[in-house]
């Protein structure tokens, strides 16, 4: 290590290989110094590389991070410390005197071309994960959604077909609900989030006391569903997706109810009404209205 | 009853053959459609004015699967007499049987009336509807009621299945397909042997191996396998058993989409009777082939009928495609090699192996042997499945199958292959209906929607609309899917909305090459299409919506008004009569005239206007 004119160090630590101390380390390292990038987790880049667009401007966030990742780990003047935590450190500002422990790995570092066969090959498939939620008070939430894991076992085949079970009894997916199927699943909070939001049949609103489901297929499209959705949505001042505000109708869209002799067709709390037309609306809404659900 | 070897099979088929002679009533109530046209409510009555006149002995219903003829449900087939009667009510059975069952007449009122002969035809044979199919698959829905395991066997089903176990070896029937030349059958056309052969041959560490039925049937207008399941949920089974046998396999899935409730119903209790009759399990009859089936329901995800996508969605994580340098052959579900068909491909391996694979190729062209399921709707006369040998044209379809379109309107394309097809123009019908022939025109086979459009229907809104489907099921995995189409959908908003600027149309083909290049998966590289082949056979509209600020089809609101010809105007009040704002106005016998500043463009005066007197025109200017 070089000693500047003043007797202080020219080498840097810095904590945390995020987005921040990638960055920091990267623009210490062009201005000359030598530095040592810390990292707990076994691999760099922190929260940022989890998400998938940045805000404001809804930039892909893995087209920002990953080359300042490469950039990182190949500039001579950056070491990487990974799987590694401050244990200690001491001296003042320009000396100071820092513990490292480097957790063992177990693998080469310098020799492993990140292949990940080693992954394939292990025999042991349960991994442990940090949790990221917490044992919540059982409530009816809770149990009913025990009740549904209970029968179908806690494989992560299963999630699926269990959130299924879960929104047929609630009508969505209240958060709770959510929390305690990622707990028996051993699956973190965010993992279970990303597949309720993928997929299209699960909700994670209450719906109202009526659901009326437009049939967007093509059929129904070239037969004037458009025409006819927009005139529940007039008529019911709610637009697709949404609720009326007396809770009474969701409006919903789906892409093909494979009905198509009958377009176009709307669905309500599961009877079937073919050959719809603009004239036929209020009277299905008057219908529904009186009664109850 | 548990058969446990092939002379079990055999000896309950045959105490089944004796009590079939009885005159048939056939109803199709196993199908979506045909409930919601009250078919459930005319089985009912049939039954009780059965009972009630005590005909049970000599009279037998038949619930159906789905018979193919949306159009004309609920529609009642008696098989002695040789007669079909459309749109039956249950107010019309009492008449039926009197006259017809008990009777020697034919009621005329209920025949069906040919839109192309105009002839009012007494049973299938002369309708035009069916005689130019091939109902190699669909053929025996109206045989069996699918829910009975015994129908099933009836006509010979798992017999087939039982025959190939047993006297063939894996290599035989893979050389039987082979010969036979099946090709895939949701929308790729790949070769059903060479997939095959590849899983039976790629290494597994623990030696599993799965087959998978893919009946996420996602195509917006498309519901053949729905149909299928609902109405022969056996015969997908038979062809799975086998599908196993030939590759090593011992486990096999159903994904099926979860909006089709009567089919996952059918389906439950199909598997369930295959095992309690020992046709599925660890010792299927008795010969040492182990194979069970699973099902798995989609939960609303188009790009799960994806392979790779469709296989992380039955391990439970989210459905996105990945890159496919290894294929699932070699590694698909669950890291093992993996056979995924679709529900027809399955359920042709039943028929090829029962009918032989000589007497197969036999049907259809030398590329592509064989039938194909299609769902014929949209603007069309007889909307319905119909099932026909490949290399037939299009002309054929739609106008005598089909049977043209209704209320005297032209024809302007037709749609194949989905989301990721085109739309073919009126001279192109002429072409042969086979994989490679679609895909040279810009569009696609898909797995089977075929949606007439005709002069009402505006192109660009149906790129639009295509565009803006897939906008929201891209799973944003490609930057060029999750960004082009998004990109793609708001310019044809705009065009569609009156704004759109000429340079539009270069950045739509830029778009759409940079689409087809850098997407993972077939929904993003496919996904300019439907925009493509509009653009390249119906490029005039897009002028007219660019330039003259004028939709002629009448769809795109803002970019034309209904006028009422005086001339032709009877002032029978027709059309003030459905509007819904009330914005025409007329004294009766006089010309009517449509206030434009309340009209809403709804088109219902145009629909209900019988001398013709409403037009379509340009948007006259504002006077301020």
């Amino acid at each position: 290590m070089t000693e500047t004119k003043d007797g202080k160090r020219g080498s840097v630590l810095v904590v945390g290989a995020g987005i921040a101390g990638v960055q920091a380390a990267m623009d210490l390292a062009e201005s000359g110094f030598k530095v040592h990038l810390v990292e707990r987790n076994p691999s760099i880049g922190g929260a940022m590389v989890q998400l998938d667009k940045t805000f404001p401007t809804n930039d892909c966030s893995m087209c920002i991070v990953s080359p300042k990742l490469v950039e990182a780990s190949r500039h001579n003047n950056i070491e990487l410390h990974t799987y590694t935590e401050v244990e200690s450190f001491s001296g003042s500002a320009g000396a100071f005197q820092v513990t490292l422990r480097e957790k063992a790995r177990s693998v080469d570092a310098d020799k492993c071309t990140g292949c990940g066969n080693c992954v394939a090959a292990c025999p042991v498939r349960q991994v442990v994960r940090v949790q990221d939620i917490f044992e919540l008070e059982p409530n009816e939430e809770t149990r009913a959604v025990d009740e549904i894991i209970d029968g179908s076992g806690t494989n992560r085949e299963a999630l699926i077909h269990i959130l299924q079970r879960v929104n047929a009894t609630f009508g969505y997916l209240p958060e709770d609900a959510i929390r305690r199927v990622a707990l028996r699943l051993s699956l973190s909070f965010a993992e279970v989030y990303g597949t309720v939001s993928f997929y299209k049949s699960f909700s994670l609103e209450p719906k109202g006391e009526h659901i009326i489901q437009v049939c967007m297929g093509t059929a129904c499209h070239v037969r004037g569903a458009a025409g006819v959705l927009e005139e529940f949505e007039n008529r019911l001042s709610v637009e697709a997706g949404g609720t009326t505000d007396d809770g009474k109708f969701t409006i919903e869209t789906v892409n093909c109810l494979g009905a198509c002799a009958l377009g176009p067709i709307v669905v309500v709390d599961g009877e079937y009404h073919g050959n719809m037309s603009l004239s036929k609306v209020s009277g299905v809404i008057d219908t529904y209205a009186k009664r109850a659900s | 009853m548990h058969c446990n070897s092939i002379a079990d099979l055999n000896q309950y088929c045959d105490s089944l053959k004796s009590d079939s002679q009885k005159n048939q009533i056939i109803i199709s109530t196993n199908a979506t459609c045909c409930l919601l046209q009250g078919a459930r409510e005319v089985a009912d009555a049939f039954q009780e004015e059965i009972d009630r006149q005590g005909l049970a002995d000599t009279t037998q219903i038949v619930l159906s699967g789905c018979l193919g003829f949306c159009e004309i449900e609920p529609m009642v087939i008696l098989t002695d007499q040789d007669i079909l009667y459309q749109k039956v009510k249950a107010k019309d059975v009492p008449q039926i049987i009197e006259k017809s069952i008990l009777g020697d007449d034919v009621i005329q009122r209920l025949l069906f009336r040919d839109p192309v002969t105009k002839k009012r035809n007494r049973n299938r044979d002369l309708m035009t509807f069916y005689q130019k199919q091939n109902r190699l698959i669909l053929g025996n829905n109206e045989r069996i009621q699918p829910t009975s395991i015994d129908d099933y066997l009836a006509i010979g089903g798992y017999q087939t299945a039982a025959k190939v176990l047993f006297e063939k070896t894996p290599e035989e029937i893979l050389d039987d397909i082979e010969k036979a030349g099946l090709r895939g059958r949701g929308g790729g056309g790949f070769p059903v042997a060479r997939k095959w052969r590849s899983c039976r041959k790629a290494e597994s560490e623990d030696g599993v191996r799965y087959v998978i039925c893919n009946a996420d049937e996602g195509d917006p207008g498309a519901y053949m396998d729905r149909s299928v399941l609902e109405g022969n949920p056996h015969s997908v089974i038979e062809g799975m058993i086998i599908g196993s046998f030939a590759v090593g396999s011992h486990e096999g899935y159903v994904y099926v989409r979860a909006e089709y409730p009567l089919a996952v119903e059918h389906l439950e209790q199909a598997i369930r009777d295959a095992e309690s009759m020992g046709f599925l399990g660890d010792n299927i009859l008795g010969g040492g082939h182990a194979f069970r089936i699973k099902i798995v329901q989609g939960a609303g995800a188009f790009v799960c009928g994806e392979s790779t996508a469709l296989m992380a969605s039955i391990e439970g994580r989210v459905g996105r495609p990945r890159a496919k340098y290894v294929h699932t052959v070699e590694k698909g579900l669950n890291q093992r090699p993996t056979v995924l068909n679709n529900v027809e491909t399955w359920a042709n391996v039943a028929r090829i192996m029962q009918i032989g694979a000589d007497e197969f190729r036999r049907i259809g062209t030398e590329g592509s042997p064989g039938t194909k399921i299609f769902s014929l709707v949209g603007k069309i006369s007889n909307t319905g499945l119909v099932e026909v040998p490949m290399g037939i044209t299009l002309r054929e379809i739609i106008f005598d199958i089909g049977g043209g379109i209704p209320n005297g309107r032209e024809f302007k394309a037709v749609q194949t292959g989905g989301p990721s097809g085109g739309c073919i123009p009126e001279e192109l019908l002429d072409l042969p209906v086979d994989f490679d022939e679609l895909t040279k025109v810009g569009s696609m086979m898909g797995s089977g929607g075929m949606i007439v459009m005709d002069e009402d229907t505006c192109m660009v809104d149906v790129a639009r609309y295509f565009t803006s489907f897939l906008k929201g099921e891209s799973c944003g995995k490609c930057v060029a899917c999750r960004e082009g189409v998004a990109r793609l959908s708001e310019i044809l908003e705009r065009i569609c909305a009156g704004e759109g600027i000429e340079e539009d149309i270069d950045t739509i083909k830029e778009l759409g090459e940079y689409l087809a290049d850098s997407s993972l998966c077939a929904l993003g590289s496919t996904a300019a299409n439907p925009v493509m082949t509009t653009l390249k056979y119906f490029k005039h509209e897009y002028d007219e919506h660019i330039q003259d600020g004028y939709c002629r089809s009448g769809v795109c609101k803002g970019l034309f008004q209904y006028e009422i010809d005086p001339e032709a105007c009877t002032g029978c009040a027709a059309c003030s009569k459905v509007c819904p704002t009330e914005a025409i106005l007329g004294e009766r016998k006089e010309p009517h005239e449509i206030q434009q500043d309340l009209c809403i463009k709804c088109g219902e005066c145009y629909k209900a206007c019988k001398f013709d007197a409403i037009a379509k025109a340009h948007v006259s200017e504002v006077v301020v």
